[in-house]
Order: C-alpha cells, then structure tokens, then sequence
C-alpha cells in the first residue's frame, strides 16, 4: 500500500498565481492548435484576408486617400493589434461560463480567468509580427526608430484589454444580454478606431474626440515602426490615462462582483 | 467546545467567525440589461435566503469533522466556504495551509481533455508543481485504474470512472485539510473501500477532514467530532455520537441507514 508523503511545501502567492495563468493560458493555445491542422496559419489568415479586402478595395477599386503607402503595411500595423483587442474583449464574455466546472471547484486568483485569454490572445499577436516584416519587405516599407514605441504599445494594449475584461466578464454572468451587446460595440468600434484610417484623415475637430478612444492612440504607436508621422503624442497620452482608468474601474467592478459571480456559474 | 483529546493542543487550521452566504431563490431568475437601467427598487432582493448564517466553527489540525444534516440545510455550503471556491457575505474564513477539496462529483474536470491533460491540468490548478505531478503521475492512474484509459477524452468515462479519477487525484494533493463531499456513494464498493484506506492513511498521517456524508457508519467510522447544520445555521459541535444522536432524535433515525 502506498505510504502518505508529507505535506507538500506552501507556494508563495506569485508562484501561485504565475503557475494558474500559465496552465491556462497554455491549454488554451494547446486547445486551438492541437485541434486544427493549419494551427498558426489560422490565426494569422484571418487578419491577412481582412488585409487584402481593405487593400483591394481602397487601392484598386477607389482612389486611396487615407492612410499611408504601402497601405497593406498600414492596414496590418492596424488589423494584428485589432485582432488581439477583439478577441480578447470577445472571449472575455464567456471567461467564466466557457470553463465553469473549474472556476467552481478550484480557488485560484479569479483574476486568473481574465488575464488567461489576454495572454493566449497576446502571444498569438506576437507570433503574428513576423507577417508584418514580411510584407514590409515585400512592400519595401522603411522600419523606424519609432518600433521601439512597439513594447509601449503592447503594455498600453495589455492594460486597456484587462480593463475592459475585469468589468465585462463578471457582468456577463448576471446580464447574458451584454454578450451580444459587446460583439456589436465591438463591431462598431472596428470602424470607429483607426484601423482602415489614420487618426489624421479624420475631419479637423473630430480627431480630439476620436482620441478618448484609448485604440487611436494604441494604434498610432504601433504604425510609428514603419509610419513616423502616424505618432500623435496628443492621442498617446489620452490612451494611457484611458487605459489606467479602464484597469482602474475594471479593479473595482470585479472586486465588487466576485462573490457573486461565484455563487452564479 | 469539545474538542477531542487527541487534538491536544494542536494549531487551529480552519477558522470560521460568524459565516453567512445568501444566494437567489431563484437561479435561473438571471436579470437582463432591462433590470439594470430600472433603477433601485427593482433590484433590491427580495428572492434571497440565508444558505448559512452564524455559523463559528474552529478546526485544530488532525481533527476529523463529520458535517450532518439533511439536504438542503448549508452542508455542502459549509464546505465550498472552507474550501475557498464561494466568499462569504459576511464573516470569514480562515484556513492555514492548503485543502484539498473533492466537492464536485466531477472534481472540476474538463470534458474535451484527455485523462492525462486533466491530471495535469487539475492539479496543476490545486498548486502542485509539474514535478510533483510527475512523481506522482503513474500512482493517481494506478490508483483510479485507469492505466487504459489515460488518453481517452474525459467526456467518454463512465461516471464510475469520473468518481474514481477524481478522488484519485485530489487525495494525492498531499495537502493538509481534506474535504469531502457525499461524491463516494456513487463508486463501487470495491473502490469505495480503497478510498476508506487511503482516508484512514491520510489520517493516520495527521491529515485534517471534513466529511459530509448521510452514511452514520462512515461517519462513526472516521469522524471523532461532528457538526449539525439545520437551516443554514449550526445547531450542535459536539462529538460525533453525540450529534448523530441528536440527528436521529430531531428525524426519527431514518435517514440515516446503520
């Protein structure tokens, strides 16, 4: 018969909680990979066809006038970030129903259910980079001084998208509705940020507003590798102060939530 | 309190000060956007009850609690609180050092996964290291025998198996409190009595328990103190045969099989 060991040694809280988000995060990459045969090419073809329609269409179809040449550098500098926001902000609806049997029966840090979905979704962006470079080479695209604006533009990206995944996962659990409600803000938003656009094509006037949308100035980051002149301080600063606040209100909504949500799923 | 003398003076473990949790009468009631925007009134709760309220409970380690009452009255509750997997509303709990809970008759694990990835995944969420669940890999298969089975999706077990998985796995956690629910009156005997063995082992090894369970001869079996739970609020903390007593006094002894 087999002998009772002693107990194990107590983890420190850090330890704790890198291991939890770890294994998370690795299944659901392990998950999406394992079951498809194309894996990583899926996650890169679905920016990449969206690429080439908008490209199709403003450069062979009507005459561009917004953005920068080569506008399919331009387009992805936008479209990848854009990706990892989407998906992100979109699975965090379903954060603690998709994997209710765990959340009821472990007690890991709950933000941990969050946070998961921000990381796998952030190293599929990461891998998706080298797509950029190629078509920056293809296109002959200069890279920058501005690329080293490229990690402040993750953090940036990082904070904003815990944010809104603190306050809309717990919601979601008491208002089902706010799912469908997010897939359609996120729809418009696609449109309302400068993706497609640059934040200067937009009309005098309506740039300073398009700023408090923490996007523009996230995006305006990333295209400074290839796109210097896309950088706008004014928008960058707006997006910090947006993000902060965002994780900010998302700290405490979540907090306020916990308990409930536990009792739910 | 009457703890027992084998306890001595050992350190308190669990600690439990004026516990309650209230949930919705109404669960599947869920709100929708409508409610949110319909001001004060309308959300105030009138559908809510005490699952548990008042309840002070204190654990010293090696102790073995057996938790009685009939369905419904804050067992289960009890012990999702010390397990850490519900907050209370108001009160606390306290527990020093890991538990290891077998609360869920599937132990939390994930339907598309193999065998294999749950192991790794469920404990590796209990806080073992991967090492650890290496070490201890062959052993939890062994255990739960299912050495045919470690690549087959857990979805496709039968619910035998499901049970035998899941105490497998969370009496290897090797933590210090251990909790378990009515999960093994689904197994066979046979496997029913190698998790009485490896109960009695893990007590034996100093190992604290809480126990819920409608079986009397379980809980006579493990248990030296008990706790009576009727309508969310503690009723008796006495010795185990003290409160079954008390139990088949209160529902003239029938639910309870000898």
């Amino acid at each position: 018969m087999t002998t009772a060991l002693p107990p194990r040694p107590a983890r420190t809280p850090a330890q704790v909680y890198r291991q939890s988000l770890w294994l998370l995060t690795a299944r659901d990459l392990k998950v999406r990979y394992a079951t498809s045969w194309l894996g990583y090419v899926w996650s890169v073809l679905d920016p990449l066809v969206m690429a080439i329609i908008y490209w199709f269409v403003f450069t062979q179809i009507v005459d561009r006038t917004i953005g920068e040449a080569p506008y399919i550098v331009f387009l992805l500098a936008g479209l990848l970030p854009w990706m990892w926001f989407n998906g992100a902000v979109g699975d965090a609806t379903r954060a603690f129903i998709k994997d209710a049997k765990l959340v009821r029966s472990t007690r890991i840090p709950r933000t941990v259910w969050v946070n998961r979905i921000v990381l796998s979704k952030g190293i599929e962006f990461v891998a998706a980079i080298p797509v950029i470079a190629v078509f920056a080479v293809i296109f002959g695209a200069e890279l920058t001084l501005g690329v080293l604006w490229l990690p402040v533009a993750i953090v940036l990206q990082a904070v904003l998208t815990v944010g809104l995944g603190l306050i809309i996962a717990p919601l979601v659990v008491f208002f089902r509705d706010l799912e469908r409600a997010v897939k359609l803000i996120l729809r418009f938003l696609f449109y309302a940020s400068p993706i497609i656009y640059g934040l200067s094509d937009l009309p005098a006037g309506l740039g300073l507003w398009a700023s408090f949308n923490p996007l523009a100035g996230i995006i305006s980051l990333y295209r400074a590798a290839f796109f210097p002149d896309q950088l706008d301080a004014r928008a960058v600063l707006i997006a910090a102060a947006m993000s902060i606040l965002i994780l900010g209100v998302g700290v405490l909504v979540f907090r306020r939530m916990v308990r409930a949500v536990l009792k739910e799923v | 309190m009457a703890a027992p003398e084998s306890a001595g003076r050992a350190d308190v473990v669990i600690r439990v000060r004026g516990a309650g949790i209230r949930f919705r009468r109404n669960r599947r009631g869920r709100r929708s956007f409508k409610d949110l925007f319909a001001g004060r009134n309308r959300r105030s709760r009138p559908g809510e009850f005490w699952a548990l309220r008042g309840v002070d409970v204190e654990v010293r380690a090696g102790e073995a609690i057996g938790v009685v009452g009939r369905n419904g009255q804050g067992k289960s509750t009890l012990l999702k609180l010390v397990a850490g997997v519900m907050l209370p509303d108001e009160g606390s709990v306290d527990v020093v050092g890991g538990v290891a809970p077998l609360i869920e008759i599937t132990g939390g694990f994930v339907d598309d996964l193999t065998v294999r990835e749950n192991v790794y995944l469920t404990a590796g969420l209990h806080g073992m290291a991967k090492h650890e669940i290496d070490a201890r890999y062959d052993e939890i298969i062994d255990f739960a025998e299912l050495r045919d089975f470690v690549g087959t999706p857990y979805k496709h077990l039968s619910s035998g198996m499901k049970v035998r998985l899941a105490f497998s796995v969370i009496s290897r956690l090797e933590e210090p409190i251990l909790l378990v629910d009515e999960v093994l009156a689904v197994g066979d005997k046979a496997f029913r009595d190698k998790c009485y063995a490896r109960i009695d082992e893990l007590l034996a090894g100093g190992r604290t328990l809480f126990f819920v369970s409608h079986n009397e001869r379980d809980l006579k079996r493990f248990c030296t103190r008990g706790l009576y739970l009727d309508g969310g609020a503690l009723v008796l903390d006495a010795p185990i045969r003290d409160v079954l007593a008390a139990y088949g006094r209160d529902h003239g002894g029938t639910a309870v099989a000898e």
